[in-house]
C-alpha cells in the first residue's frame, strides 16, 4: 500500500480536476446550465472531454476571465456571463463552479451570486455555487460536492412523502436507466439525483433543443427532505462531500449508503433495501434476471477463474468492480485510483483480505505507477477507463473499458453494468476478453508448457 | 437562402443590446463592392456566450510545444490542464529512436492546496530532476497554468537553474490561461520561447542542400505533414524542421539553415516566420497544402522562388503524375458532392484553407470563420499597421530580434526578391475575406447560439468544425466533419489527402442513417383504403386500431 506522493512527478494521470466532476451532476438536473468562473480554457477543455465521452453537445459557459480580471476580480465578468446565459438559454437553474484561478485570487463566489440575484430581482432563482479549485481534489470529489451543494441549495423542510431518494455516483446513462427500471419493477416511488440518463444520452429528435429534456425535477429536489429514506450509492464519498450524509444530518432522512448495485451481492443489497423500505415483493421479472446472472456466473466460472485483474478509476466504481470480480474469481491483484480516497482504502482492505491472491491498493496513483506494479503483479485483464489503453499497448494487458472517460472508443454512455441484467453483460465483456486473449496464444502456450521443455 | 442585414439583425436581436453591438462587429456579409470590409477579431470573448475558444495554455502547450516529440513537456499546475492536453490534438509523430519520443507522456506537478499556499517552485525543481533521471530527454519545456503566475512561482528561474544543473535545454513558458483573449496568446508566447532558446542553438552553419526548407505551422494532424513531405522530397527539397508536427528539438535547433520557410498556419506561427527573416534573412512563403489547386500553386511558387529550371521541371513532372493518380479517384466523389454547401469554422487557418478543397469537390462555403484569428487572417497582412494594440495584446510581449552577426545571409538578391513579391506571397498573406463568395457570411468567434441560428437559415449540407459544436448539427440532422482532429481520419493534405477527404465527406452524405429519420408509419399511411362515414360501433373499432 502506498498512499503518499512518493514522487513529485505525476506521469500519465489517472484522475482529472475537481470542476470537471462538478459539471456532470448539473447536467442531470432539469433545465439546468453551468458556468465556470475562470479562464475560458477550463470550460473549453472540459466540454471537449465530456462531449467526446457522451457524443453529445455539452454546453458549459465560462466567465472568460482575463488578466484584468485577475487583478480587479472577476465579478463583472461573472455577472455579465450570467446575464447572457439566462438570455440565450433561459435555464431553470444555474450552477457556478469555480476554478484554480477564481479560488487563487480569492473570489467570494457566494457574495457575488447573492448580489447578482438581488440586483436582477431574481431572489428566488436557483443559482448554486460550488467551490471547485482544480487543486481541491479530483473529479470524483467535484462530483459529490456538486450533488451535495445542489441538494443543500434546494432542499427545505417539507411534509413527509413516499418518494425514496436515490443518489447515484458517476455511472453511465444506461446504468441510470437500468436503476430506474428496477425501481419501476419494484414499484418504488423515487427521486433519483442526478439523473443524466436522458440529458447526456439523448435520442435523435427534431427540433434541436439547446437544453435537453430530462433530468431530476427541481421540485422533486425541493421536497427531497420529506423522503422516507435516502439510498446513496456512495460509500467512498467523504462525509464532507456526501449528499446523503447532509440529508441525514440536516433533516434526519435515514441514509442507506450502499455500493453501486453491481454483481449479485451488490444488486441483492439494493433490492434488499428497497424491500425493507417498501415491503414490496420481488418481481418475477427480476427473479428471472437474477437466475440468468447466476447461470452466466456458473457457465463462465472456469474462464473467469483464470483472470487476474487490475482495476482503476473513480473510487466508487473501483469498489463495485472489485466486488464483482471477487464474486467471480477474477481476483484483483491491483486496485488503483488517482483520487486520495481514504474511504476506498478502508472498504477494499476487508474485501481483498478474503482473496486467495495477494492484492495491492494504490491511491493517488498515476498510470506510470500502475504500469510498474503491473509488471510485477502480472494481471491478465485491466478494467477501467480509456487511459488504461497504455497497459494494453505497453504491457499487453487487454482492457475492458468501463467508467469515465471513454474517449478512444464510442458507447461509454451506453455501457450497461448494473443490476442483474447489467452485471451479466459486464461479466460477458470481461469473460470474452479473457477468452480472446486465451485463444490468441492457446496452442503456442500449451506446446510451450507441455512439449517444448523437457519434463522434470 | 442567403442572409441579408435584416436577417442578421433578427439573429442578433436575441442578444442583450451591448452584446449585439459587440457581435455585430464580428460578423460580415461578404460584399466586394465595399473596398475594404473590416471585421473585429482577437478581442475579448463575451462571458457566458458559449464560445469555442480556449486559453493561452492550450495555444502554447497544447498546440505549439506539444507536438515536439523528443522533448518532455512538463505542465506546472494542478492536474486538470495536463490531463486535458494529453494527446488530444492527434498530432502524429514517429521517432528514429523510440526512447526519444515522449509524446505519449503526460507529465504534471499535480499541485495540491499546500503547493498553492507555500509555492510550487521546489516541487517543480525536484520534478525536473526526476524527469531527467527517469526519461532522459534532450530538452524539457515547462508550461504554466493559471495559479502559477498568481502565486508568483518564478518558473523562468527554476528553468535556468535546472538548465545549469543538468546541462539540458530547459525552457519555461508563462502561458497562464488568463493571458490574452484566446489560445492565440499562447501561440505567441511559445513562438517567442522557441525562437529565443532553441532555434539557432544548433551548430550547423550551412544547409545540407540548396533546397533546404522549413515547414512552419504544420502540426501533422492525421499525418498531413507526412503526405506533404512525401511530395516535397520527391521534387528534391530537404525539410530541415517542421514546426511543430512530428517536430523535434534536434531539427528545430538547426532551423536557421533553411533557405526558405513555408508558412501553412499563418496565425499560430507567423511570429517565428518574421523573426527568422529578420535574424537570418530567410524569407517566408505563405503556402496552403489543403486542396489540389492550392497545393499545386504552393509547389509552383516554391519552384519559382528558387528559380532553377531543373527544379521547375521536376515540380511540373510530379504535379502531372500526382494528378493522373488522383483525378480518376475523385470523379465519383465529385458527383455526390456537386451543388452542396458547407460551413467552415475552424481555429486560425483551416477555416480558410479548406474552402478551396471543398470548392474543388463542388461544395460551396456559405459561412466561414476563425475561433481565434486576428484581423490580418481575415483582411490580409496590410491591415497590421492599422491594428491598435489593446491591453490584452500588450500583455504578450513582442520578442525583438536583430540580424545574427555571423549567420544572417541574404538568400536571394534584393532586386529579385522585390520582383518575386509581385508574383508570389512572400512575407504576405491575403487573408480569408477576398477569397469568399459574394453574400457569404464571415464570422469571428462563432458561438453555439449563432451556430444554431445560421444552420436554421442557411441549411448547409455539411458543417465543419470541432468536437464541441459537432453534436449540435448532428442533432439537427446535418453531418459534421471535424477539421480539428479529422474524426480520427486523414491525412487530408496534398494530393492523396484530398482523396481521403472526398471519401470521408461522401461517406457523411451517403450514410444510410439519414434515410431512417422518419419512421415508415409517419412517412406513408399504414392502412390503405377509403374513408367511410363514421357510424357507431364500426367507428370505435377503427379508432382502436
Amino acid at each position: 500500500m502506498n498512499n503518499e506522493h512518493y514522487r513529485n512527478v505525476n506521469e500519465n494521470p489517472c484522475h482529472m480536476c475537481m470542476p470537471m466532476g462538478g459539471i456532470l451532476p448539473f447536467k442531470g438536473i432539469e433545465k439546468s446550465m453551468v458556468i465556470i468562473h475562470g479562464s475560458q480554457g477550463c470550460s473549453t477543455y472540459m466540454r471537449r472531454h465530456i462531449a467526446e465521452h457522451f457524443n453529445e453537445p455539452i454546453d458549459v459557459a465560462s466567465s472568460s476571465l482575463n488578466e484584468k480580471g485577475t487583478i480587479y476580480g472577476g465579478e463583472k465578468n461573472l455577472k455579465q456571463g450570467l446575464d447572457n446565459l439566462i438570455k440565450l438559454y433561459n435555464p431553470g437553474l444555474i450552477g457556478v463552479l469555480t476554478t484554480c484561478l477564481a479560488e487563487t485570487i480569492g473570489e467570494d463566489i457566494d457574495r457575488i451570486a447573492t448580489s447578482y440575484l438581488a440586483e436582477r430581482g431574481l431572489e428566488n432563482y436557483p443559482l448554486i455555487t460550488v467551490p471547485t479549485p482544480g487543486y481541491g481534489g479530483s473529479h470524483s470529489e467535484g462530483y459529490w460536492l456538486a450533488v451535495r451543494r445542489i441538494i443543500a441549495a434546494l432542499a427545505r423542510k417539507t411534509a413527509s412523502h413516499s418518494k425514496i431518494n436515490i443518489i447515484v455516483p458517476n455511472i453511465s446513462p444506461a446504468d441510470i436507466r437500468e436503476i430506474k427500471r428496477i425501481l419501476r419493477l419494484m414499484q418504488v416511488d423515487y427521486t433519483l439525483c442526478p439523473d443524466f440518463s436522458d440529458t447526456l444520452d439523448r435520442p435523435y429528435a427534431r427540433p434541436y433543443k439547446k437544453i435537453p429534456d430530462g433530468g431530476t425535477r427541481i421540485d422533486d429536489i425541493k421536497n427531497i427532505a420529506g423522503a422516507p429514506a435516502t439510498i446513496q450509492m456512495g460509500l467512498t464519498a467523504d462525509d464532507a462531500f456526501s449528499p446523503g450524509k447532509y440529508l441525514e444530518n440536516e433533516f434526519g432522512v435515514p441514509l442507506y449508503n450502499i455500493p453501486i448495485p453491481m454483481g449479485i451481492e451488490g444488486t441483492d443489497k439494493f433490492i434488499g433495501v428497497l424491500k425493507e423500505l417498501t415491503g414490496n415483493p420481488f418481481p418475477a421479472e427480476l427473479e428471472m434476471e437474477r437466475g440468468r446472472l447466476l447461470d452466466c456466473m456458473i457457465d463462465s466460472h472456469k474462464y473467469n477463474f483464470q483472470g487476474r485483474s487490475v482495476i482503476f478509476g473513480e473510487p466508487e466504481l473501483v469498489y463495485a468492480i472489485a466486488r464483482t470480480c471477487m464474486e467471480n474469481g477474477i481476483f484483483p491483484v491491483l486496485a488503483a485510483t488517482g483520487s486520495k480516497a481514504a474511504k476506498l482504502h478502508g472498504l477494499l482492505l476487508p474485501l481483498l483480505a478474503s482473496s486467495p491472491e495477494q492484492a495491492e491498493i494504490l491511491l493517488e496513483a498515476d498510470f506510470t505507477g500502475i504500469r510498474e506494479r503491473c509488471r510485477e503483479l502480472k494481471p491478465n485483464i485491466a478494467i477501467g477507463h480509456s487511459d488504461g489503453k497504455f497497459l494494453t499497448e505497453r504491457e499487453g494487458i487487454p482492457l475492458v473499458r468501463m467508467g469515465f472517460p471513454i474517449h478512444d472508443q464510442v458507447g461509454g454512455q451506453r455501457l450497461l453494468s448494473v443490476g442483474y441484467a447489467g452485471t451479466t453483460m459486464f461479466l460477458d465483456r470481461v469473460t470474452n476478453t479473457l477468452l480472446e486473449q486465451k485463444h490468441k496464444n492457446y496452442r503456442a502456450s500449451m506446446y510451450e508448457k507441455y512439449y517444448a521443455r523437457p519434463a522434470i | 437562402m442567403a442572409i441579408d442585414e435584416k436577417t442578421l439583425d433578427a439573429i442578433l436581436n436575441e442578444y442583450p443590446a451591448k452584446v449585439k453591438r459587440n457581435r455585430k462587429k464580428h460578423i460580415i456579409i461578404r460584399d466586394s463592392a465595399v473596398e475594404h470590409q473590416e471585421i473585429e477579431a482577437n478581442t475579448r470573448t463575451i462571458p457566458g456566450i458559449m464560445t469555442n475558444r480556449g486559453c493561452a495554455f492550450a495555444g502554447c502547450k497544447g498546440v505549439v510545444l506539444g507536438p515536439l516529440k523528443d522533448m518532455v513537456h512538463i505542465v506546472h499546475g494542478p492536474i486538470g490542464c495536463a490531463y486535458y492536453s494529453w494527446l488530444t490534438r492527434r498530432n502524429k509523430a514517429k521517432s528514429e529512436d523510440p526512447t526519444q519520443n515522449f509524446l505519449h507522456y503526460c507529465v504534471s506537478t499535480d499541485m495540491q492546496e499546500s503547493d498553492i499556499v507555500f509555492g510550487g517552485e521546489k516541487k517543480l525543481a525536484r520534478m525536473i530532476d526526476e524527469v531527467v533521471e527517469i526519461l532522459g530527454p534532450k530538452a524539457i519545456t515547462i508550461s504554466a497554468t493559471c495559479p502559477v503566475g498568481l502565486i508568483g512561482d518564478d518558473i523562468q528561474q527554476v528553468a535556468k537553474e535546472a538548465r545549469k544543473k543538468h546541462g539540458v535545454n530547459i525552457t519555461a513558458y508563462n502561458c497562464e490561461g488568463y493571458k490574452g483573449v484566446s489560445q492565440s496568446a499562447g501561440h505567441h508566447i511559445a513562438n517567442n520561447g522557441l525562437m529565443e532558446n532553441i532555434i539557432g542553438e544548433g551548430d550547423m552553419e550551412d544547409p545540407p542542400i540548396r533546397y533546404t526548407i522549413n515547414i512552419l505551422g504544420e502540426y501533422n494532424i492525421g499525418g498531413d505533414s507526412w503526405e506533404v513531405e512525401r511530395v516535397l522530397k520527391e521534387i528534391g527539397y530537404q525539410v530541415q524542421a517542421v514546426m511543430t508536427g512530428n517536430g523535434s528539438y534536434e531539427d528545430l535547433k538547426n532551423a536557421h539553415v533553411a533557405q526558405l520557410n513555408l508558412v501553412q498556419c499563418h496565425r499560430s506561427i507567423n511570429y517565428i516566420a518574421s523573426m527568422l527573416e529578420t535574424k537570418y534573412g530567410t524569407p517566408w512563403l505563405k503556402v496552403n497544402f489543403i486542396g489540389i489547386k492550392a497545393t499545386i500553386e504552393s509547389l509552383r511558387n516554391m519552384a519559382l522562388y528558387f528559380g532553377d529550371e531543373e527544379l521547375i521541371n521536376k515540380t511540373e513532372e510530379v504535379i502531372t503524375r500526382e494528378l493522373e493518380e488522383i483525378e480518376p479517384l475523385l470523379e465519383p466523389y465529385r458527383k455526390i458532392c456537386a451543388g452542396k454547401t458547407t460551413f467552415c469554422f475552424v481555429g486560425g487557418s483551416r477555416g480558410h484553407h479548406y474552402q478551396g478543397l471543398y470548392g474543388e469537390l463542388g461544395i460551396s462555403t456559405v459561412l466561414a470563420g476563425y475561433e481565434f484569428a486576428h484581423r490580418d487572417d481575415y483582411e490580409g497582412r496590410e491591415v497590421i499597421p492599422n491594428i491598435k494594440p489593446d491591453a490584452d495584446s500588450k500583455n504578450i510581449p513582442d520578442l525583438h530580434v536583430s540580424p545574427d552577426e555571423s549567420r544572417y545571409r541574404l538568400k536571394i538578391p534584393q532586386e529579385r526578391m522585390e520582383e518575386l513579391k509581385t508574383k508570389i506571397p512572400l512575407s504576405y498573406y491575403s487573408g480569408m475575406n477576398v477569397t469568399m463568395a459574394e453574400g457569404s457570411i464571415i464570422v469571428d468567434d462563432l458561438n453555439h447560439y449563432e451556430t444554431e441560428e445560421f444552420i436554421k437559415i442557411l441549411k448547409p449540407d455539411i458543417f465543419s468544425s470541432g468536437i464541441k459544436d459537432k453534436y449540435i448539427p448532428h442533432k439537427m440532422g446535418i453531418p459534421c466533419k471535424q477539421l480539428h482532429n479529422y474524426d480520427y481520419s486523414g491525412p487530408y493534405a496534398g494530393f492523396r489527402g484530398s482523396v481521403n477527404f472526398a471519401r470521408d465527406i461522401c461517406m457523411s452524405f451517403t450514410t444510410p442513417a439519414w434515410n431512417f429519420m422518419v419512421p415508415p408509419w409517419k412517412d406513408k399511411p399504414l392502412l390503405e383504403g377509403t374513408v367511410a362515414q363514421c357510424n357507431g360501433a364500426a367507428c370505435t373499432v377503427n379508432q382502436a386500431r
